[in-house]
């Protein structure tokens, strides 16, 4: 089922703040793991606030809950950092947002 | 400036049998050719859980329906099944190699001989000490050498890294010579952005290649 985009994003913006707590257990990373979870958040709540209002389709709504399901899967602190990096890009991807937030 | 083998050390010599599995070239061609969707696609494959290809699929859409997309899911897979410390291995040794792929393509397709891009090199200077840590791909060249270190997430671009391709390029031109210097990363801009944000050593003069402009190492004009 299609769904707005607010709650869909939303969701992603959740998953960040996992990645970002399993992210935190390396030590030496702390910085940068949340420097980059910030940015991150305010990434994809910007997209939501540029195109809120508009729904999604279904495909797309399954394609993000899949990452967010991926991301529930990772136990490892270091895959964590990993995927915080990568999971955004996924979630642009489905919303037909341009990689890199270029 | 002159380029020298660097002496393989007990890590080296179990690295060059994971840079020899024919799992890594045939990886290689297809990400030396995808776009950065594609190469998206087989990050988020290389750092996932995940076995399943439906959910791969399902996951990133704007990938599928396309035979390329297929084969790099279908590679990456394959990849990933390894141990987390032989993943990471593999991991380091595909951006090295499609990092080779485009330079060999960029080199020959202005009549280099493919022999210029070498791999595991020293770069020695007079009266400079040599690094420890050789550069993973090189390109000799009389006049136009360069030197690129690989790194599989934006986590590897630390303090020695930017340390030593700068001091590279600044013994170079000390020597009049040409080197071009920079980092591959197989790893989003935005990642690399925040990483280099806090690092306080020079870096102004080190390109940056991250996955929404890999095909720019073939020559691409992206």
């Amino acid at each position: 089922m299609s769904e707005a985009i607010e709650p869909v994003v939303g969701r992603a913006v959740d998953a960040v703040g996992v990645l970002e707590t399993l992210g935190e257990e390396v030590a030496d990373e702390w910085t940068y793991v949340t420097d980059l979870a910030r940015v991150q958040r305010r990434r994809l709540a910007e997209i939501a606030d540029r195109r809120g209002g508009t729904s999604l389709a279904s495909d797309r709504v399954s394609a993000i809950d899949l990452a967010i399901a991926e991301v529930g899967r990772i136990v490892d602190p270091h895959r964590a950092i990993d995927w915080l990096s990568t999971f955004p890009d996924l979630v642009a991807l489905a919303l037909d947002e341009p990689l890199g937030g270029a | 400036m002159r380029f020298q083998d660097a002496a393989p050390d007990a890590r080296a010599v179990v690295y060059a049998g994971i840079q020899a599995d024919p799992s890594i070239a045939r990886i290689a061609g297809l990400l030396a050719d995808a776009n950065a969707s594609q190469l998206l696609l087989a990050r988020a494959i290389l750092n996932g859980e995940s076995s399943d290809p439906a959910t791969w699929r399902a996951m990133v859409p704007t990938c599928f329906p396309d035979e390329r997309s297929e084969a790099i899911l279908a590679a990456s897979l394959e990849i990933a099944a390894h141990a987390d410390q032989a993943r990471n291995q593999y991991r380091g040794a595909i951006v090295e190699s499609v990092t080779e792929t485009l330079l060999v393509r960029r080199i020959t397709a202005r009549g280099g001989p493919r022999t210029a891009i070498r791999r595991e090199r020293r770069i020695l200077f007079d009266g400079v000490r040599a690094e420890i840590h050789p550069y993973d791909v090189t390109v000799e060249l009389p006049a136009a050498g360069e030197a690129y270190d690989c790194k599989w997430s934006a986590r590897g671009i630390d303090g020695d890294v930017l340390h030593q391709l700068d001091d590279a390029r600044a013994h170079a031109a000390a020597e009049d010579e040409r080197l071009r210097v920079a980092l591959v990363v197989f790893d989003t801009r935005i990642a690399c952005g925040v990483r280099l944000a806090r690092r306080t050593e020079p870096y102004a003069g080190t390109g940056l290649v991250t996955i929404e402009g890999f095909a720019r190492l073939g020559g691409a004009r992206t």
